[in-house]
């Protein structure tokens, strides 16, 4: 019986193809990069968000002003009132709002600032309008306090409503029944 | 003359890009917005603000409801109806103190038989929403949370209630 010859052994390349794990890495990142939106740099962490129930997604951060509405100092926790006074370097600011002017990232707004808060909220309508945006999808995004008074929301949807905006949203976590 | 002997060319195998740092990086970019994305869960409440009406104007079909919140978070309805009790803030999740201060069931109620009445002559209900100045933000959301239950959007805003 003639002994069978063996065959010769392809050889493989032991390492493993990359390119389709990168391909799906940067897909899933460019989705989370968009998901993440611009909105999260607004959002000031002394805040203590209100909850509610029959709240819905926020899907589309775009043309959304926000707005941080502060509670009073003796109401804040001993952290938030810490980044709130390194952020804002003064007492009396009620209004705080995204600008990358400043070096901190943040303006504030104190009771009798109505006007500041109205100009920026035109100039950031007019940034969206110039945008090709819209009027419908420029709202202002209020992240109020749970504990801020009313009265300072109420200020700051009169400022919106004298800078041309009525689309409110009222920023909240779902409710923990 | 002698001739130089070339030197051995080292053998070279496919070129090759070193990507595992780039890798790295982007896993890490990826761990992070997947981190920052799913911890802000931050939702929303949409109101619309009426603007002024036209002098003279015909009155809305429908008389537009009124919601009163006292200082104390008290909550009436068309100045003479309770459907809310006082905000109580150290009511915690999970007891029955927090679920009814959350659920205004009672406003729900009446906001839904409002927006039935407007539905009936074909328009959209108006509610004007009255806060006391000093009322905590958290009660003005529930009562918006109510109006959004009961697909209610447009919402007349002020801070009258205490004069």
């Amino acid at each position: 019986m003639g002994k069978k010859k063996s065959r010769p052994v392809e050889e493989v390349n032991g390492n493993p193809n990359m390119s389709p794990m990168i391909d799906c890495c940067f897909l899933l990142l460019i989705f989370f990069v968009v998901n993440a939106t611009a909105l999260t740099v607004s959002k000031d962490p002394s805040i203590n968000m209100p909850s509610a129930v029959s709240c819905s997604e926020l899907k589309d951060a775009n043309g959304c002003i926000v707005v941080n509405i502060f509670a009073d100092a003796e109401k804040m926790a001993p952290n938030a009132l810490k980044k709130y006074q390194q952020t804002y370097k003064r007492s009396g600011v009620v209004w705080g709002v995204a600008d990358s002017t400043d070096p901190s990232g943040s303006r504030g707004f104190s009771m009798e600032e109505t006007q500041g808060l109205t100009d920026y909220i035109s100039k950031q309508k007019e940034f969206y309008k110039n945008k090709n945006l819209d009027e419908k999808a420029i709202r202002i995004y209020l992240r109020g306090d749970m504990d801020a008074p009313w009265e300072r929301t109420a200020a700051a949807i009169r400022c919106a409503a004298a800078a041309g905006v009525s689309n409110m949203v009222f920023g909240t976590l779902p409710a923990r029944n | 003359m002698a001739r130089h002997k070339s030197r051995p060319v080292e053998e070279q195998g496919e070129p090759e890009m070193e990507i595992s740092s780039m890798i790295d990086c982007c896993f890490l970019l990826l761990i992070y917005f997947l981190v920052a994305t799913s911890l802000v869960s931050e939702k929303k409440l949409d109101v619309n603000i009426p603007g002024k009406p036209a002098s003279g104007g015909a009155p809305p079909p429908v008389e537009p409801g009124r919601i009163q919140v006292a200082a104390n978070g008290s909550v009436t309805w068309n100045d003479d109806m309770p459907v809310g009790d006082a905000y109580d803030p150290s009511a915690q999740p999970g007891t029955d103190a927090y679920r009814a201060q959350r659920n205004l069931e009672q406003l729900v109620e009446v906001l839904k038989t409002l927006k039935e009445q407007a539905q009936a002559v074909d328009t959209e209900p108006i509610v004007m929403v009255n806060g006391d100045p000093t009322t905590p933000h958290q009660r003005i959301v529930d009562v918006m949370a109510a109006l959004a239950e009961a697909d209610i959007h447009t919402v007349g805003l002020n801070t009258t209630a205490s004069e």
